[in-house]
């Protein structure tokens, strides 16, 4: 039972303001994943929660405890480091003990805590070894474990998967997921990586510059962004953006840069109304769009000449000109498209997305 | 098969065109001296002593054996070494746990902690020796001879100079051994000391559980270097003393046989005296900071 609240929290080093006026309420239970790119504050964010920095100003709580001035033993969390912080004189055993063995818990207990958490990892095998004998994903895991056998009220995780081949990194990600099914604790979990944010949190903050962009569940991170630095960063590939003049013509508006005019989306028609006759950005994911065919309507398609060609077996990523302007299209497998080439393509309209272009904030 | 052999047969002959340089200097800088100390201590090679040289086997080490001066100077020599070499650990440890972490002004006591290894020492040892035996008569020669006569009164003739050249080797050593365990705690993961913060608020605990452990090679290798300079010394307790060996290592022992009496069987022996017993202790700490594959895994 515990949920995590920081209020006002701010982070200031000498010269550098590294976390600004976060505001943030963790469910009790609740996988929360801060993300956003190195230098944005999420690490320090949790830091702080663990109570590795001091806290400029502002407020953490954990459960009902506000935890300041509390010594981070005492804040009844654990911690997975990056670089699984293992200690190489001790064996697996001892590792995973250290935490129970520092606060003095009985023999007995801590063998049983252990042999539970080894269990749940299936690493009994490796209890004796020591950690320069393990695998990175067999350390990650000692890492994981040495967390669970405190039974802590909540669980950090700093960028615990950074480390690990692109392969393990997804079958950690799995594991992590049903691990946290199953222990039902609260988690806050760091990283850079968008596709691990997606995948792991109940819920997604993304930072940058110290400030939180948005936060809320990962479809609602990618399907209405906040912002354009939110829309940019969420999905792989990045969404495309275009800057486009909104026109007035026939009844209706219409999104003109060289070589595109499309129609601005009836959802976006009534917001975009203000902004008549200046520029704004465009946003297309690009999987939102298509090589046209018959049944798309002619307002929603343009032409562009292809650049680059990646084909990737599930899908073809097609690198497209447009005026000045360069695009990444997500397309079918069976798609025969070649370099140098016109193609016509159609943008789905309900999935365009228009940003201000000075605040950069959604329309 | 055949031609894996023969590549087998010429990649170990390349090894060893590689290693003849090595091996070369190592003949001659180290292996030629050694043997032949070896060998001088079985002689009376002696420069003031007409006629061959003559092989008396163990004669040598059994006189000094018998020779309470013998005795009166080991003891001397591993007290030296053990006294410094535990004080310069303890305050190696202490710099170096504070020089980890960042403060105002770091760099000032860095470099105040550093300044005694980075002096030349045949300078400094001339300060110290002019503090604690001041060549110009002032109110503060003659409290500092004061401070002499106290201390030799109270532990013995030569106390003072003892004492003297202990603490020289201490303020020395020591400096030395900060910034090279600092080395070693930088080369910790911060992850590593950070993940005991947050399970023990007592520093004490966490520097027993981790630091040490964590600092053992580095720690072993800080007593290895000690331990052998102080075996070693005989420069600063020269010049800290003037020449006046009130109370001698093994090194000035030897160096007062051989150079002012000529006596090379002897001093050879006795130079080569301790070296079993430095031996062994170093055997193992060589193992503390170096140890075998088989442990490791």
């Amino acid at each position: 039972m515990a949920q995590v609240m920081m209020k006002d929290l701010n982070k200031k080093y000498d010269e550098v303001h590294a976390v600004k006026d976060v505001n943030l309420h963790i469910r009790d239970k609740e996988f929360m994943v801060l993300v956003g790119p190195s230098g944005c504050g999420k690490s320090t964010t949790l830091r702080m929660v663990a109570g590795l920095e001091e806290i400029t100003s502002g407020e953490i709580s954990i459960g009902d405890r506000v935890v300041n001035d509390l010594p981070p033993k005492d804040r009844d969390i654990a911690m997975v480091f990056q670089n699984y912080a293992l200690y190489p004189h001790m064996t697996v055993y001892d590792n995973m003990a250290f935490g129970l063995k520092m606060r003095k818990f009985p023999k007995v207990e801590i063998q049983k805590r252990v042999q539970d958490a080894a269990e749940i990892l299936g690493i009994q095998e490796l209890l004796k070894r020591k950690p320069r004998q393990l695998s990175g994903g067999q350390r990650q895991r000692v890492a994981v474990g040495r967390a669970i056998v405190r039974h802590p009220q909540v669980f950090l995780f700093d960028e615990p998967l950074s480390n690990l081949d692109a392969k393990l990194r997804v079958q950690m990600r799995v594991e992590l997921k049903r691990l946290h099914e199953r222990l039902e604790t609260t988690a806050i979990y760091v990283t850079h990586d968008q596709v691990e944010a997606m995948t792991l949190g109940d819920r997604v903050v993304v930072m940058k510059d110290g400030w939180i962009q948005q936060v809320g569940e990962p479809l609602e991170l990618y399907g209405r962004p906040a912002n354009k630095f939110v829309a940019g960063f969420i999905g792989s590939p990045s969404m495309n953006f275009v800057d486009v003049k909104v026109a007035d013509a026939n009844g209706a508006l219409w999104a003109e840069t060289q070589g595109i005019r499309v129609k601005v989306p009836p959802i976006h028609t009534s917001r975009l109304v203000p902004y008549k006759g200046q520029q704004v950005t465009m946003g297309v994911r690009p999987e939102d769009l298509h090589p046209a065919s018959g049944s798309d309507p002619r307002e929603y398609c343009f032409d562009a000449v292809v650049d680059v060609v990646e084909p990737l077996g599930s899908e073809i990523l097609l690198d497209l000109r447009v005026g000045n302007n360069t695009i990444v299209a997500r397309v079918e497998p069976t798609n025969r498209v070649k370099v140098h080439e016109s193609t016509r393509l159609a943008l789905t309209p309900d999935r365009a997305h228009f940003f201000d272009l000075k605040t950069e904030l959604a329309i | 098969m055949r031609v894996a052999t023969t590549a087998r047969r010429r990649d170990i002959q390349v090894a060893y065109l590689l290693l003849a340089p090595t091996l070369l200097l190592l003949l001659t800088a180290l292996a030629y001296p050694v043997g032949w100390e070896v060998w001088t201590s079985l002689t009376d090679l002696s420069p003031l002593k007409d006629g061959p040289t003559a092989f008396v086997g163990l004669e040598n080490y059994r006189h000094f054996l018998a020779d309470p001066e013998f005795w009166r100077a080991a003891t001397v020599t591993v007290v030296y070494a053990a006294v410094t070499s535990v004080a310069k650990l303890s305050l190696g440890v202490g710099f170096a746990l504070l020089l980890a972490r960042p403060f105002r002004g770091r760099a000032l006591v860095f470099l105040a902690i550093f300044l005694p290894w980075a002096y030349p020492a045949s300078v400094s040892v001339i300060g110290w020796y002019w503090t604690l035996n001041p060549p110009i008569p002032t109110a503060y020669s003659v409290f500092m001879g004061n401070v002499k006569y106290a201390v030799d009164g109270v532990l013995g003739g030569g106390a003072w100079a003892f004492l003297s050249v202990t603490l020289f080797n201490i303020w020395r050593g020591s400096s030395f051994i900060g910034v090279f365990l600092l080395a070693g705690i930088n080369a910790v993961p911060p992850e590593l000391f950070e993940c005991a913060v947050l399970e023990s608020k007592s520093a004490w605990r966490r520097f027993w559980l981790v630091t040490v452990p964590l600092l053992k090679p580095f720690l072993a290798l800080a007593v290895f270097l000690s331990l052998t300079t102080a075996f070693a010394d005989l420069a600063n307790v020269w010049m800290l003393t003037a020449g006046r060996i009130v109370y001698p290592v093994v090194g000035t022992h030897a160096y007062w046989l051989a150079i002012r009496g000529g006596q090379f069987g002897p001093a050879s022996a006795l130079s080569l005296a301790l070296v079993p017993f430095l031996l062994a202790v170093l055997l193992i700490l060589f193992r503390m900071f170096d140890p075998p594959e088989k442990e490791r895994a």
